[in-house]
């Protein structure tokens, strides 16, 4: 059995968790070895060819203010750039790019293949070693021994993955790809809650069989907006993408063949996302819609091949055709790869503290789909986030961990960790309680201090961001003491002006110039601080309040189990850890967030109360009779 | 099931028939069976839900304390939906007290105040309004009042603020779809919304004015008796509380300060207030005191107006009830058992569209008529269908709710972005949820469970 050198930290499977996770921890000065089933499919885009879009943009900006590589790599691989929703105000504008599959691969790697601390390995991962309830390394099917103090693993669809197309079905991690079936047999027997879920992808034509004249054309933007703030230079947007519909005579088709999919037909037994649903599902769901639409959108500037977004389906080739012939413009065209729905393995990330590492194994941790989650950007968050808690962890610095007020990235891992998943999860910015607060204006002054501290962000970008907010707070300055007559005669500061649900920053600077000038980002920023500033004084009052709550003291005496509500495992567990806080509490492995709520209850009654926090009688006080 | 068993009397302290100590939790039965022997018969399991006659016994020194019923309730089919053993014995505190020493020296410990009742919360037997209930019940001083808080004990306020909820949510998800997938061009329905916003304000704003009632219902309906002097009001006061309270006199101005009865009509508590007459104060004390009256009539739920049978109607009686016209009010014709000497007509007139009711205080009469009337009119709506919202809380954030949905109308109307529409129903929505319980603020529940008794 050979053994390979031993490692800080290792990380296994290089989608976009793991080369996320690998690059910080190398980063942040770890060795690290990222071992992967194929050295040519890393940050393969296995679905769509799209970075981005509402809450997952957001995401990206964020993982770029850490230090992370999504968005550097989007933007120097992207091939046409949208701004979404720029008719709205800024808390619910995000990027989005259509990326070159190939070129993203390889610009990833390249920059992966640069890192001084970072070892890349082709190997099937087999077995995660663990003693004494911490990771040790992982072992690959050929028994080579990777030692390590952390393990990370990322695996996306590739545990126990099944493909199936119609009622045929075959073990893959993704199409032609061997899966990992020892791995996934391990977690259970480690005594990992596993999942069963599913997702899907739809065709890939060849862009010269299409006819195009039956299309929408769909063009990028004028002025492209990065995800990167490290991105320097302009972005080009290179290709088209176009707009189609289906009609009654393809959903008749879908009709007639529901028994024939493996969803419909009760072969699968995994839960697909609800948001991102097959055209079978999406025809059965919605039985009165006339039509549904589709993109089609290229997947590079070196291949013919043309992704259907919207069309994933998992029903036999021959009526994936059949569906084709449907629609004018398509029905000629050639499929290169056939869509197909995937099953697989995930661990219910109730397994999981919110630093990513599982409750029951020290510096044994888990990001991506594994977790539940579907969507490159997610899992590229969770993989981040995973790679900076096991190098802090061998560190023994402090745990990072995002609170829902200030990242998108918050939200995404207490969402999965606090309240679970039952189906793949995907972030909308409706899940945030402080919308209006996490903006991708915004990330790099919520975030980019963390990804500085952690040694993410080099001085450069610090020094670039300082220069930002030393003219915003120059512009806002301005626009408060600046006092005008508007057109109705009244006299009001700018600042109040530009709060008018109409006016906008240029609007404003007709009554003179600013003191600086800005760019189109800081003008967003502008933007949205004074047009939401009430909301988002109100929504920091109500954070303030939370906050409170978890600073909440617990005295050192505190009995628990005085507290309605927890089990005697959890009184163990407290009377060992014995937590200072509320907040603290929240963080012990194992214990339940309302367990959490049930002391904070408990506190509140007795502060309120102004009861000793033991002075109920107990069984064990002497007789005095 | 939760880890310890507790242990409280639950009957009220004092001594009296019977009373009952209640036990909950894993051990509530083992700790059951080592204080009491069920009389004669070997010591099979209890029976469920019925209750077995025995002894209380200490089993270390082996003597009896009480004859008692013990009823068990098998979880989850018990009021906190543990384990619960109820011991019925006589209602000496000292019995009582002794069981309670067993039971705690047989591995319970005592309860707080509420804890019963927070168990069942905690256990989802219960959600927080219906938590609520269980204290408004216990605690109501009338039998409408207790009918409410019994119907929300049944869940019937919870149920409404769901549906309340559900609409809510269907709100928030159309706007929310157009902002999450801008590419699937989803048709903005602002008339559609408005049209449900409307709905939903009119249905919140009927909740919160619900709260009037409530807060009668809780804390009883205060009525005034106002009047010029000497038309009889204190003989009015007397009569309808049925004992001499006020000194009566026939001289005019005999009542000087303010007097305040209670006064029970069909389980309703009314506060009736007699007082100082309005008219020209000749003393300073008079004066002090029709000042008085005028601020209590003026904050009144209701009025009592007396007018003088036998004596023509005056500008002052005009005066009067012009001052109070926004009150909701009963005309009482006093001294109607002396020749009458003011025209129908002018009352008629004089009253509007109040009723009027023809009485005298003296003589006893009508007074029954009378007393059918202010039930009628002054009793909270008890007997109607529609709910009622109890509590000053409740009704906080009730009316944040309705807050935010108006303020959602406005900006629907204006040009503002839709992001900034959703956050009002958002808004409205975490408003809605300090009141089921979703939005789980430790200072809520505090201030729910605080307010219980030991026992409950």
């Amino acid at each position: 059995m050979s053994r390979e050198n031993d490692f800080d930290v290792v990380v296994v499977g290089a989608g976009h968790a793991g080369c996320e996770a690998a690059a910080a921890a190398s980063a942040m000065g770890l060795r690290t070895c990222l071992v992967t089933i194929h050295l040519d499919t890393i940050a393969q885009m296995s679905c769509n060819p799209a970075v981005g879009g509402l809450a997952k943009g957001h995401l990206v900006r964020e993982i770029d203010a850490l230090g992370g590589l999504m968005g550097l790599v989007a933007d120097e691989t992207g091939i046409q750039f949208r701004l979404l929703n720029r008719s709205r105000g800024g808390a619910v504008q995000a990027p989005r790019a259509q990326c070159d599959k190939a070129a993203y691969r390889q610009a990833m790697k390249r920059r992966l293949e640069r890192l001084p601390n970072l070892t890349l390995f082709q190997g099937i991962v087999a077995e995660v070693v663990v003693t004494r309830g911490a990771a040790k390394g992982v072992r690959t099917l050929d028994g080579t021994f990777v030692g390590a103090k952390a393990v990370i693993l990322t695996p996306g669809t590739f545990l126990n993955g099944l493909i199936h197309i119609g009622l045929e079905s075959y073990p893959a991690g993704r199409a032609n790809e061997p899966p990992s079936v020892a791995l996934a047999e391990q977690l259970k027997k480690i005594d990992l809650k596993v999942l069963r879920l599913k997702t899907g992808t739809p065709m890939r034509l060849d862009r010269e069989t299409i006819d195009w004249s039956r299309f929408a054309p769909q063009a990028g933007d004028d002025e492209p907006v990065p995800f990167s703030y490290r991105t320097r230079g302009r972005l080009e947007n290179k290709v088209l993408c176009h707009l189609g519909y289906t009609n009654a005579g393809t959903h008749a088709v879908i009709r007639r063949n529901l028994d024939r999919s493996p969803l419909y037909g009760g072969k699968i037994k995994g839960i697909g996302p609800r948001y991102c649903p097959s055209i079978e599902d999406k025809v059965v769901k919605f039985p009165h819609r006339a039509r549904h639409q589709f993109f089609l959108e290229p997947e590079g500037m070196e291949t013919t091949e043309i992704y259907v977004n919207g069309l994933s389906s998992s029903l036999p080739y021959e009526i994936q055709r059949e569906i084709l012939s449907t629609i004018p413009g398509l029905d000629r065209a050639k499929v290169l790869r056939p869509a197909y729905g995937i099953e697989y393995d995930a661990v219910s990330p109730a397994e999981l503290l919110p630093t990513l590492e599982t409750r029951k194994y020290r510096r044994l941790y888990l990001a991506g789909q594994i977790n539940g989650t579907s969507g490159y950007e997610e899992a590229a968050a969770q993989g981040l986030m995973a790679g900076i808690n096991a190098a802090l962890s061998l560190r023994k610095k402090p745990a990072f961990i995002l609170r829902r007020d200030e990242a998108y990235i918050g939200v995404l891992i207490d969402d999965l960790v606090s309240t679970g998943i039952d189906e793949p999860y995907r972030l909308f910015t409706s899940r945030a309680e402080y919308r209006l607060l996490l903006r991708i204006d915004n990330a790099d002054a919520r975030l980019l201090k963390y990804g500085r501290d952690m040694g993410l962000i080099t001085d450069e970008t610090w020094r670039e961001y300082q220069g930002k907010e030393q003219r915003i707070t120059a512009a806002l300055a301005h626009l408060k003491k600046t006092r005008v007559k508007t057109e109705s005669g009244n006299s009001t500061a700018l600042y109040e002006y530009l709060k008018k649900p109409e006016i906008a920053l240029e609007d404003v600077l007709k009554y003179g110039r600013l003191p600086v000038d800005l760019s189109h980002e800081e003008t967003r920023y502008i933007e949205s601080e004074v047009k939401y500033e009430g909301y988002i004084r109100k929504q920091e009052r109500e954070i303030a309040k939370a906050g409170k709550a978890e600073a909440m003291k617990i005295p050192r005496d505190m009995d628990f189990r005085m507290v309605s509500g927890l089990t005697r495992e959890a009184v163990e567990k407290l009377e060992r850890t014995r937590p200072a806080t509320l907040g603290e509490v929240r963080k012990i492995p194992g214990l339940t967030p309302a367990a959490a709520q049930n002391i904070g209850l408990h506190l509140e009654i007795r502060r309120k109360k102004g009861i000793p926090m033991a002075s109920v009688p107990r069984e064990t006080e002497p007789d005095n009779e | 099931m939760l880890e310890d068993t507790i242990i409280a009397i639950a009957t009220p302290p004092g001594f009296g028939g019977l009373g009952i100590v209640r036990l909950s939790g894993r051990k509530a039965l083992p700790i059951a069976r080592r204080i009491f022997d069920p009389a004669g018969r070997s010591k099979g399991p209890f029976p469920v839900s019925r209750p077995v006659f025995g002894t209380i016994r200490d089993p270390e020194r082996g003597g009896a304390l009480d004859e008692a019923f013990l009823t068990y309730f098998k979880a989850p089919r018990s009021y906190t939906r543990e384990d619960v053993v109820e011991l019925s014995a006589h209602g000496s505190p000292a019995v009582l007290e002794g069981i309670l020493r067993l039971g705690t020296r047989a591995g319970a410990r005592l309860a707080r105040p509420g804890e019963f009742t927070l168990r069942a919360y905690l256990n989802g037997r219960l959600d927080i309004l219906q938590a609520q209930a269980v204290n408004d019940l216990i605690r109501s001083v009338s039998l409408p009042q207790a009918q409410v808080a019994s119907r929300q004990l049944g869940g019937s306020l919870s149920r409404l603020i769901k549906k309340l909820r559900a609409r809510l949510i269907v709100l928030l998800s159309r706007v929310e779809a157009g902002l999450e997938f801008p590419e699937e061009n989803l048709r903005p329905g602002a008339a559609a919304d408005r049209k449900t916003l409307d709905r939903l304000i009119g249905d919140v704003r009927r909740l919160v004015a619900s709260h009037e009632t409530g807060r009668a219902l809780a804390e009883g309906v205060t009525l005034a008796i106002v009047g010029r002097t000497n038309v009889g009001k204190s003989t009015l006061f007397n009569a309808l509380l049925e004992q001499d309270r006020a000194i009566v006199t026939p001289f005019p101005g005999t009542t000087r300060d303010f007097l305040r009865e209670e006064l029970v009509i069909d389980g309703v508590v009314f506060h009736l207030v007699d007082m100082a007459g309005l008219g020209r104060p000749a003393h300073p004390v008079e004066k002090r005191g029709i000042a008085k009256g005028r601020k209590i009539a003026g904050q009144a739920d209701g009025l009592l107006i007396v007018l003088d049978a036998s004596r023509p109607a005056g500008e002052e009686d005009a005066r009067m009830l012009r001052k109070y016209r926004g009150k909701i009010a009963i005309v009482v014709l006093n001294k109607s058992d002396l020749p009458r000497r003011t025209a129908k007509t002018d009352i008629r007139k004089l009253a509007g569209d109040r009723p009027v009711v023809a009485i005298s205080a003296l003589k006893g009469r009508n007074i029954n008529v009378l007393r059918s009337r202010i039930s009628a009119i002054f009793a909270p709506g008890a007997g109607r269908e529609e709910e009622i919202i109890l509590h000053t809380r409740q009704k906080d954030s009730l009316q944040s709710v309705l807050e935010a949905l108006e303020r959602a109308r406005s900006l629907l109307a204006g040009r503002s972005s839709a992001e900034i529409y959703a956050e009002e129903i958002r808004s409205a929505l975490r408003h809605i949820g300090e009141l089921t319980g979703e939005v789980r603020t430790e200072e809520v529940l505090e201030d729910i469970f605080s307010r219980f008794c030991v026992g409950k």
